[in-house]
């Protein structure tokens, strides 16, 4: 499967969890033996990975959070972002 | 003065309690001496202070951590504390009703140990029959739907069955497999001459590992912990002294790592005593050797200094004699002649001294 797979409805793996670090303020995904820190578009994606929502749903959902950025560059930023995480194992 | 930087992982060694004998054991080999645990509240306490300093991921280890009558609470209140809660479990004291508890508790992920692939080998590395128990309470945690990492220490008595370990892993469902390569310290350095591999088994193991890893990416995450013995090459080891790791022992004592203990003249504060906080930042043993200014040569002038760090403080001073000394994995370090010669493994099978109170008696007796 890839990440621009029209069918897929990446959930979170049940490993990962998203935890705010108060101290660096800032989103971390918190998983066995490592963590990564994400800036916001990253939390935000995510928080988007419910299993329900397709790679198109999310970026819908960005656009609106987002209403100036650009469709595509949005799409690739998302597709970019779950092949990393997924390459990790953090996405089912 | 450095500055203490930001501790990210606590690793709690609750206690060093367990029923399991294996022969790599990384509790000190004189832990029977260690009998006066930390109580509850001790626990939860740290554990706050941890948050607030803080530390991101716990480990719950041991010893075998389910031993622990207070587990659940302990669980709770780390999960409270917004900690990423990781249990490092034996898995042979288990049943269902304990891992919904847990679940319920909030734990985040179980690390479930085996020895090995084939029952026998197995429990032979492990001292006690266990490994039929352990692959049933593995199915659990996965009928439950924790996520699950399993881990096998390798050495020479079970490095040719890297192939089934792997099978069994994804037969399981496990989400993480560890091939860690044994560590040689405490109960390891006493059985090193029968756990060394030889170099033929270790760079095969090595391919092995490194096929799966590309093969299976995504699907099951395989890391393979070197033996820095074998591959040459320095660990950064708890990437850097004092710098984002620490742990407590059974009894309180705040440690940069498992191991530090055998290093003489480093005195350990407890939690029973002090803050975290304030010993994480002030105490002279989490200080001996944060930064570089304890570096001596070749480290102090060496490329690679905040890469490796110099190695590994414990190994210095065991191959080495002095902690402050180049990790003698290193090519560059004097010593590194005693490396090569206890790369090569006897042509005869060493008896194992299983970790247990008996023989942590005899061997403590033996260190004094």
């Amino acid at each position: 499967m890839s990440a621009d797979d029209s069918a897929w409805r990446p959930r979170l793996a049940s490993r990962a969890r998203l935890k705010f670090d108060p101290i660096a303020k800032q989103e971390m995904l918190l998983f066995p033996e490592a963590a990564l820190a994400l800036n916001e578009t990253g939390a935000a994606i995510v928080r988007l990975c419910d299993g329900a929502r397709s790679i198109d749903g999310i970026v819908d959902q960005l656009s609106k959070k987002y209403s100036d950025a650009d469709r595509d560059a949005l799409m690739r930023e998302v597709i970019d972002f779950l092949d990393t995480i997924r390459t990790r194992g953090l996405l089912q | 003065m450095t500055v203490a930087p930001r501790p990210y992982t606590l690793v709690a060694e609750i206690t060093y309690r367990c029923p399991l004998r294996c022969v790599y054991c990384s509790n000190p080999v004189d832990f029977h001496r260690s009998r006066n645990e930390l109580t509850t509240d001790d626990w939860r306490r740290v554990f706050s202070q941890a948050a607030e300093l803080g530390v991101m991921q716990l480990h719950l280890s041991g010893g075998e951590p389910v031993l622990r009558a207070d587990l659940f609470d302990l669980i709770r209140h780390a999960r409270a504390c917004d900690l990423y809660t990781n249990l490092i479990t034996g898995g042979t004291l288990f049943d269902e009703e304990k891992l919904r508890l847990f679940r319920d508790a909030g734990l985040d992920h179980i690390q479930l140990s085996i020895q090995g692939a084939a029952r026998e080998r197995a429990e032979m590395i492990a001292g006690v029959r266990s490994h039929r128990k352990k692959l049933e309470v593995a199915r659990l945690i996965r009928q439950i739907g924790f996520p699950l990492t399993l881990n096998v220490v390798i050495h020479r008595l079970n490095i040719a069955e890297l192939p089934e370990l792997i099978a069994i892993a994804l037969e399981l469902g496990a989400d993480r497999l560890e091939l860690a390569n044994t560590q040689f310290y405490a109960w390891a350095a006493e059985n090193r001459s029968a756990l060394m591999p030889t170099r033929e088994q270790y760079v095969r193991a090595e391919e092995i590992a490194r096929e799966a890893i590309a093969k299976y990416r995504g699907t099951l995450e395989i890391a393979f912990v070197q033996n820095d013995y074998l591959s040459g090459e320095p660990k950064p080891c708890m990437g850097g002294w004092g710098r984002s790791y620490m742990c407590i022992n059974p009894t309180g004592e705040v440690m940069p790592c498992h191991a530090a203990a055998v290093i003489p003249g480093l005195r350990f504060e407890s939690v029973r005593d002090s803050a975290l906080e304030k010993i994480w930042r002030d105490s002279p043993a989490m200080n001996a050797f944060r930064g570089d200014d304890w570096m001596m040569e070749p480290c102090r002038t060496c490329a690679r200094k905040e890469i490796d760090f110099g190695g590994c403080r414990c190994q210095a001073f065991m191959l080495a004699g002095n902690a402050a000394e180049a990790d003698p994995i290193c090519r560059l370090s004097p010593h590194h002649g005693i490396v090569e010669s206890m790369r090569t493994v006897p042509a005869t099978d060493a008896p194992l001294i299983y970790r247990d109170v008996k023989n942590s008696r005899a061997l403590g007796k033996a260190i004094d």
